[in-house]
């Protein structure tokens, strides 16, 4: 008899959970109006180079199919490119031969070296910074917005390791995409990770409306594709290496489809297994155009109507002129002599 | 843009803007060719003076001269807020946020616990009102550990008013320019007199590149240069937003060094004397020459290169640290001067928190003999609150090298207080030597009405400000095991188990007879399986 009345208690709660978890059909129905991204590299030191490559290659394409700088959040922990040990300067690229020099030109790098920790990675995501953080380093999203986040570093079975030194654990980042959820911070969002046992990490998500592919799954680790000989460590991560070979074929205008993107590297390719976590993401990824994540079309509407817009207002002088007080101004003494000439012996 | 060579190749662009605006807070509301994400941070943040530099690589004072505009290693950030400012830290704090968000440079690092507010070697370069300087409007601070690349150029071009597609920016290639021995981009904000009179004011902004060129590591086999091989391409025009735009390539060394012959021929020739030295510099006209194809400025030279002897300037420091082991230690400040006469200086010292220095240890030796300084002024460090300040003013002999000398302690951090790469050590900010030197050899600093090269032409002044750094310090606290958590809990739960095992099988397990022939362990089996033949002679005995 208690048994019973237990479980009907717990029938109705997950009735009533499950109300409150229905998506608001306005937000089914519409689509994105913006796109942003966070890139997010982890690791520090020279040998993990090819981390900071992975990023740059994403950030290079997401920046070639039209998201502009102002909504690319890029977090990169060390410094690859001016690193005196790099021997082409200013330059990261993503094979041996030179192919693609993934840093480029026009670069910004909004949070580096020191500044990349779980708590910025955290507060960036929640928006909970400090009072006068600069607009580049907000992730100023908001309901329509499509982001793309995309992790890279060294990670294990439920966590990602940042700067060697602390951890985000999968847990603790589920719960930060659902704070995003319940802030409305967010239309959809495309996870993408790049590192060993890299499933581990959407294990845990809980919020709707989230598309996440990881480059190896629980148990296995992500390999990294070939060594530079002159620089000597590893240039790029296979996962990466395979989905910026994909990418540099998409144009802005392209009908490729998030399906294809998460069938971008067979295992015979990767050697790991790609894991996808369809789940949480209501629309069948083969009919998501690509560019709602990674391109940033903006919906143009062309008319023929005429609008009428009139300057009538008349020019307004400031007849109230600031009295100038006739004060003169003079160069400051550069260099206190007269402090030598009283005390000098 | 000026270009000078001796054994190595220094090159200095320069961009100014001068902007008319009253002053007041809506100062940087209206803007022309002013950036107006540099006008904002400005105006929000009260500022009336302002200088950003970051800077990789060490200015060989020795080797080199004396640089247009100097700059520390890494980045360096100094202020003058106006008088009407009311919480001048706070403000402070809400300026390098900006700074940072604006520059794509960790700025937001610096805080009062590593800003300092000198008395009397940052005095405003621009125009004030009045003489009284209340130094507790100035705020000066560095990051020795910050790196400048191309996440640092972008923004900075894009605060030009040609941004990179035309005039001399579109030379910045940072391939190329992050391949050289010492770069630096800077950020000058002042206000200046807009004429004579001196009842107005303008807000000038100097943007500044400086460069050295190491010919051998690119691996020219020659010493000719151009602009092609510097820049990787040459120049398709001036930026049509510019008054005026120059080159000026610094011929003095041509008539004592290896001569070499320029290709275009310069537009003139102009003479420079300044405080009793002569320079040469042949100008080029970039509004005035026509552009049907991109200028490249070259230089051959005739003859193979000569070495000659380096006569080091009238002034150079370098500073080091003495001591070992990690308790106790101590920096050494050098001074070389090379004049015929006494100079005054101003050294000002820049020590971490967590270095704390002691004052009566402070000795000043020159020539062997131990000098006073004139005046010293010492802010005292606070734990995790305020660095330790140390301005000495002093006046070194001729022809001396003066040691100051201070020891310090190191001090044990807490845990979270070491960065990421602790191992690496923690950075001692430069040391800053102010003087005011009576001869103009090797200074190419601007005068101070000025704001652009050819105003520092036979601009001889009764004195020329020069403010050298020397190198940054890095220290190796003592850094503590990361890894001992995890090994004691491994060590620990080791030992628990080994000791918990054993105990728990002795109280818990009954001992009972067995017979013998019964039940053999696998091992024993296979023994025997193997071993048939043998078994019974073992028997036997």
């Amino acid at each position: 008899m208690r048994a019973l009345l237990f479980f009907v208690t717990i029938f109705y709660v997950n009735e009533y959970v499950q109300a409150v978890r229905q998506i608001p059909d306005d937000i089914l129905r519409g689509n994105h109006t913006n796109n942003w991204a966070v890139l997010v590299d982890t690791s520090r030191f020279w040998f993990n180079y090819r981390h900071v490559a992975n990023v740059l290659s994403i950030y290079r394409s997401v920046k070639r199919l039209g998201i502009p700088d102002s909504q690319i959040i890029l977090m990169v922990a060390d410094d690859m490119a001016c690193n005196p040990r790099n021997p082409r300067p200013a330059t990261v690229f993503n094979h041996r031969k030179q192919h693609i020099n993934v840093y480029g030109d026009d670069v910004e790098v909004d949070y580096r070296g020191y500044e990349v920790t779980v708590e910025n990675f955290v507060r960036l995501l929640t928006g909970r910074l400090f009072p006068g953080t600069p607009r580049s380093k907000q992730l100023l999203t908001d309901e329509g917005s499509n982001i793309l986040v995309y992790l890279t570093g060294h990670g294990g079975d439920g966590f990602l390791k940042f700067q060697d030194s602390e951890e985000v654990t999968s847990q603790e980042l589920a719960d930060a995409l659902e704070q995003m959820w319940q802030k409305r911070r967010y239309h959809e969002i495309f996870f993408m990770i790049d590192t060993c046992q890299a499933a581990s990490m959407y294990e845990k998500f809980y919020s709707p409306n989230i598309l996440a592919v990881a480059s190896s799954l629980v148990g296995e680790d992500s390999l990294s594709h070939h060594v530079d000989p002159a620089i000597g460590v590893y240039i790029i991560d296979r996962y990466t290496f395979h989905a910026l070979h994909f990418l540099e074929r998409v144009s802005p205008d392209s009908m490729k489809t998030m399906g294809e993107f998460l069938a971008v590297c067979p295992k015979q390719e990767c050697i790991s297994t790609v894991g996808v976590r369809r789940d949480l993401f209501p629309r069948d990824p083969h009919k998501v155009p690509i560019t709602d994540f990674f391109g940033s079309l903006r919906p143009v509407e062309l008319g023929i109507n005429y609008l009428n817009v009139s300057i009538a207002l008349p020019l307004t002088e400031n007849t109230i002129r600031p009295v100038k007080q006739e004060e003169k101004y003079h160069y400051a003494q550069q260099f206190p002599t007269h402090l030598f000439q009283t005390r000098a012996t | 843009m000026v270009y000078s060579k001796n054994d190595w190749n220094k090159l200095l662009k320069m961009f100014t803007t001068v902007w008319d605006a009253p002053s007041g807070p809506q100062m940087f509301q209206h803007c022309h060719l002013f950036p107006r994400a540099l006008g904002e941070v400005a105006g929000r943040h009260n500022v009336q003076e302002l200088h950003v530099t970051l800077t990789e690589g060490l200015w060989r004072y020795e080797y080199w001269g004396f640089p247009v505009s100097d700059a520390a290693p890494g980045a360096e950030l100094w202020t003058w807020f106006r008088n009407d400012t009311k919480d001048v830290d706070n403000i402070w704090k809400k300026l390098t946020g900006a700074l940072s968000g604006l520059l794509c440079a960790s700025l937001n690092f610096i805080g009062t616990p590593n800003s300092l507010s000198p008395e009397y070697s940052f005095r405003p370069t621009g125009v004030v009102k009045n003489s009284n300087l209340n130094s507790s409007f100035v705020r000066y601070a560095t990051l020795p550990r910050e790196i400048v690349c191309t996440e640092n150029l972008t923004p900075w071009k894009k605060l030009l008013p040609c941004d990179s597609k035309k005039g001399f920016a579109s030379l910045l290639n940072a391939g190329h320019i992050h391949n050289t021995n010492y770069h630096s981009l800077g950020l000058h904000i002042r206000p200046v007199c807009k004429d004579a009179k001196c009842t107005e004011v303008s807000i000038e902004l100097r943007q500044t590149v400086s460069l050295v060129y190491d010919m051998m590591i690119l691996g020219f086999q020659n010493q000719d240069w151009s602009l092609r091989k510097l820049f990787g391409l040459g120049l398709s025009g001036p930026c049509p937003l510019a008054t005026s735009s120059f080159i000026y390539v610094d011929v003095t060394s041509n008539e004592t060094g290896t001569p070499y012959q320029l290709q275009p021929e310069p537009t003139e020739v102009i003479t420079s004397i300044r405080g009793g030295y002569e320079s040469k510099f042949k100008v080029y006209n970039i509004q005035k020459m026509s552009f049907t194809h991109m200028l490249n400025i070259v230089a051959t030279y005739s003859t193979p290169k000569v070495y000659a002897v380096n006569v080091p300037p009238v002034l150079y420091a370098s500073r080091y640290i003495v001591g070992y082991g990690q308790e106790r230690g101590g920096i050494v400040t050098k001074i070389h001067n090379n004049h015929w006469k006494h100079l005054d200086i101003i050294y000002l010292e820049n020590i971490p928190w967590f270095l704390p220095i002691y004052l009566h240890t402070l000795r000043v030796v020159a020539g062997g003999k131990e000098i006073t300084p004139i005046l010293k002024k010492y802010v005292p460090g606070k734990e995790r609150s305020r660095p330790y300040s140390l301005e000495v003013l002093l006046r070194i002999p001729a022809r001396s090298v003066t040691e100051i000398y201070i020891e310090f302690d190191y001090v044990f951090l807490k845990w979270q207080e070491y960065p990421p790469d602790a191992n690496h050590g923690f950075y001692i900010g430069s040391a800053i030597i102010s003087a005011y030197l009576p001869v103009g050899k090797n200074y190419m600093g601007l005068p101070q009405a000025g704001p652009t090269i050819y105003s520092s032409f036979n601009a001889s002044r009764e004195g020329f400000l020069l403010q050298l750094r020397t190198e940054s310090l890095i220290i190796t606290l003592p850094t503590p095991d990361f890894s001992m958590p995890y090994n004691v809990i491994c060590l620990a739960c080791t030992v628990v188990a080994l000791a918990f095992g054993p105990l728990h099988n002795i109280t818990t397990k009954r001992l009972c007879m067995k017979d013998g022939n019964s039940c053999n362990g696998l091992l024993i089996r296979l023994k025997s399986m193997l071993f048939k033949g043998r078994k019974p002679q073992a028997q036997a005995h």
